[in-house]
């Protein structure tokens, strides 16, 4: 377990240190303009979420399938992942020693993993057939709101968590 | 002056005081803010990239306004609400902001985008609905739009950068 502990940790010193860190950290504007590409992205991914479960259970946009729509929604679904995964990277390698002991990012990250793996695996099956019973519906898609928007709060904590450490160390 | 004293006003407001003195009020509020992107931005992109042509293109326009409107209305419900309340905490000093100004006005431009397409294009939507390709005047407006709420987007972040520190 601790050279699983040492890897990230020195993983995290490389990022700090890597040109890209160093780049971004430096720059005045350069933060917030990745951070623009991470909102839309999120905007999109999270858009396309809440119509394809809104559609499984069946409370909106009914007049597609459910397969119909998670076939049409899927490229702009990993297209959007990969550009929150990119710039979250780029974000995260400013300060990633700070990340590596914030505790609300190490539960985005293990909601993050989680969703993703459910995304790609269960969610990805039960939304490309018809042929599913309301109840695994239901739960199918209220598993994958609540661990995208744990992924969603966690993100929103470790900016406060961050200033919270900051505040209080001289 | 008047302005002055409305936001004047607007900062001795009681929610005001709250969303200044309260630990959870603000990151609470703006949470909300940020999350309700997915519903409200999420789906204003998704109607210009199909007026653009780009998604969702065997849905009919109509059928993606008739079904995207209602809980696109709620979300904007949302923005404006939590967007209000964020402003509220320190009126002046955000609109001491030049992007707060900018993001303002990409708001007044993004509305009468709609307000004229609905007057033009909208009206006559059943001479398009089913064509193949949307005409490039209505593409036009979805790229007009695009454009617009990237910058909001854009500013909303710089606002945050360019408020003086608390």
């Amino acid at each position: 377990m601790s050279v699983l502990k040492d890897g990230l940790l020195a993983f995290c010193e490389w990022c700090n240190a890597s040109f890209f860190g160093h780049a971004i950290r430096d720059s005045v504007w350069a933060f917030p303009f990745v951070e623009i590409f991470h909102l839309l992205a999120l905007a999109i991914l999270g858009g396309s979420m809440l119509v394809l479960n809104m559609r499984l259970v069946g409370i909106g946009f009914r007049t597609d399938s459910v397969s119909i729509l998670a076939r049409e929604l899927r490229p702009w679904i990993v297209g959007s992942i990969l550009v929150m995964l990119l710039s979250g990277f780029l974000l995260f390698s400013t300060e990633a020693v700070k990340m590596y002991g914030n505790w609300a990012f190490q539960a985005k990250m293990s909601f993050l993993f989680l969703a993703i793996l459910y995304t790609f695996t269960i969610h990805s099956r039960v939304t490309h057939r018809e042929d599913s019973s309301p109840a695994v519906r239901w739960s199918t898609a209220i598993i994958s709101l609540l661990l995208w928007t744990g992924v969603g709060l966690g993100g929103r904590a470790l900016g406060y968590v961050t200033t919270a450490a900051a505040s209080v160390t001289p | 002056m008047g302005f002055d004293h409305f936001l004047q006003w607007l900062s001795e407001t009681s929610f005001s005081a709250t969303m200044r003195e309260s630990v959870w009020a603000e990151p609470l509020v703006e949470t909300v803010h940020v999350l309700t992107l997915t519903l409200f931005l999420g789906f204003v992109l998704f109607l210009d990239l199909r007026l653009l042509d780009v998604m969702l293109r065997h849905k009919r326009v109509s059928e993606m306004f008739a079904q995207f409107n209602p809980w696109l209305f709620g979300g904007f419900a949302v923005m404006i609400v939590t967007g209000l309340l964020l402003f509220s905490a320190d009126p002046a000093n955000f609109y001491s902001t030049l992007f707060f100004k900018i993001k303002m006005i990409m708001l007044v431009l993004a509305a009468l985008n709609v307000v004229v397409f609905n007057a033009t294009l909208g009206r006559r939507i059943d001479e398009w609905d089913t064509a193949p390709r949307t005409p490039w005047k209505v593409k036009l407006a979805g790229a007009i739009s695009l454009v617009l709420w990237v910058c909001i987007v854009a500013a909303g972040r710089g606002i945050a950068y360019a408020l003086p520190p608390p």
